[in-house]
């Protein structure tokens, strides 16, 4: 079989206008990144993106450092280079996210992100957030990452419309805690006054209610963590709160998109990110006095080893060129 | 935009009836608050009096949002050759009545955006919301003194909404 000839067209240079970003979990108990490959998957529809991937939509102000330091070796009288060494391999990226969500405003906060449960009547008031409400339990089947089945009469806790936290009971355990994502990490049962709420306060495994029956809760978005088990249970959520402050790092991986015009595609995949700064807001002027609020990003790069030679990186960044261009 | 636009307009009508019940027009034979759209009315060749005027001009979207964030200029014109009773000397006050009752229709700056192709009118999910209310210089022509008011509507597109 042979193919007619093509003709390539000369290099053009990437013209894009703007960034799309993705996240997805770290397993921080194995210390594992999330992968993204591609070679496998970089052609991916941006408005779908491969598991476990999240599309957290298009980024403005989006600014990639490279903190890697280079010396030069010198020998000899007058001294001469005669080598170079990498003395740190380090890098940042920093970005505004456009739209507020759990995902991304977690993302920016820099520390514990929570979740500000429905109160309890008559609960202390605190500055993120009182103690809840009593959770409610899910059905021992029935559940899936997009329907809450509950017990009979359990619906009545809840409205459509309305938002849900589905986690584990805190029972004593310390370290990372949160279902699909680790969320916070817990030093000791004092330190959260044992409260069988607090991995419901933290965790990322959230969603709105669109209907409830009888039956359970149906959902409008899946869970972060899946399929809930049945000794999960629910509060509502009434919005969320994080604090300038706190010991936690969250970490995740990233991945950003810039779609170029002519069809190629340049890829920035950095495997751990870790904030690198509190809470910051960006206001961008519609028509005085009128401003939209955009979330301020930024982040370190932390390392990975590729098992392609063992070398350690702390981003990936590909290019995948247009058709019929000479590379 | 088309929600958006009906929404802006029939949220100011019905403020109009509380804050001045007395301003109406006739139009096509029927009694109503005095304040129309231009582009879903007859062309005419001049405005009328007393009656706040819609046209819609610039429009401006952003896409790169999960919702498209658009910002419509809604310019409001409207224009008075005071009363026949006090042979339009008293032209300078009803225009001032008239920037007073603008001020109050547009304040508050949100509405609940809403369906009104269909009946009965179905509430959507998201507001509207507007800029301030910017001013232009008074004009006279003639007997006419008149004034054009721009505000920047905002609206964000909801699913399957056109």
């Amino acid at each position: 079989m042979s193919t007619a000839p093509l003709t390539a067209l000369n290099a053009m240079p990437p013209i894009t206008r703007r960034v799309r970003a993705y996240f997805a979990p770290v397993d921080r108990i194995n210390r594992v990144a999330s992968v993204f490959d591609p070679s496998v998957s970089g052609q991916f529809s941006l408005s779908a993106p491969p598991s476990p991937w999240i599309d957290l939509g298009w980024i403005e102000d989006f600014s990639r450092k490279s903190l890697s330091k280079f010396s030069g070796l010198t020998t000899g009288s007058p001294g001469v280079t005669q080598f170079q060494v990498k003395e740190t391999v380090d890098a940042s990226v920093s970005f505004r996210f456009k739209t507020w969500s759990k995902l991304s405003m977690a993302l920016s906060a820099g520390s514990q992100h929570m979740n500000l449960l429905a109160p309890a009547a008559g609960a202390a008031g605190n500055g993120s957030g009182s103690k809840g409400i009593t959770p409610v339990s899910l059905a021992p089947s029935g559940s899936t990452a997009t329907f809450l089945s509950l017990n009979a009469g359990g619906s009545a806790s809840f409205t459509a419309g309305c938002m849900v936290a589905v986690d584990i009971d805190y029972a004593g355990q310390a370290g990372f805690v949160g279902t699909g994502v680790s969320a916070a990490y817990v030093q000791s049962a004092a330190a959260v006054n044992n409260d069988p709420d607090y991995i419901r306060r933290v965790t990322f495994n959230v969603a709105r209610v669109t209907q409830v029956t009888t039956s359970g809760l149906q959902l409008a978005q899946p869970l972060i963590g899946g399929v809930p088990s049945s000794t999960m249970r629910v509060q509502p959520v009434l919005g969320f709160v994080d604090r300038e402050g706190g010991d936690f790092f969250q970490e995740w991986s990233a991945l950003f998109v810039m779609p170029g015009e002519q069809g190629e595609r340049i890829l920035f995949y950095y495997p751990r990110l870790q904030a690198m700064g509190g809470a910051e807001e960006a206001a961008t002027t519609l028509v005085a006095p009128i401003e939209r609020i955009a979330l301020s990003a930024a982040f370190r790069a932390l390392p990975v080893t590729d098992a392609n030679d063992g070398q350690q990186a702390v981003c990936f960044r590909s290019f995948l060129p247009s058709a019929m261009t000479l590379i | 935009m088309e929600n958006a636009k009906d929404t802006f307009y029939i949220t100011l009508r019905n403020r109009l009836s509380t804050v001045n019940p007395n301003r109406t027009m006739i139009l096509r034979a029927v009694t109503r608050p005095g304040i129309l759209v231009e582009e879903a009315e007859a062309p005419v060749a001049e405005l009328p009096l007393d009656v706040f005027v819609l046209r819609w001009t610039k429009l401006d979207a952003d896409t790169q949002l999960p919702s498209t964030l658009t910002q419509m200029t809604c310019e409001i014109q409207y224009a008075t050759a005071g009363t026949q009773n006090n042979a339009g000397l008293d032209r300078g006050r009803a225009l001032e009545a008239m920037d007073d009752e603008l001020l109050r229709l547009l304040c508050p700056s949100s509405a609940q955006k809403m369906n009104y192709a269909q009946t009965p009118a179905s509430q959507m999910g998201t507001l509207i919301f507007w800029s301030q209310a910017v001013f232009e210089p008074a004009t006279t022509v003639r007997e006419r003194m008149g004034r054009v008011v721009t505000v920047s509507v905002f609206a964000f597109q909801e699913q399957g909404e056109r």
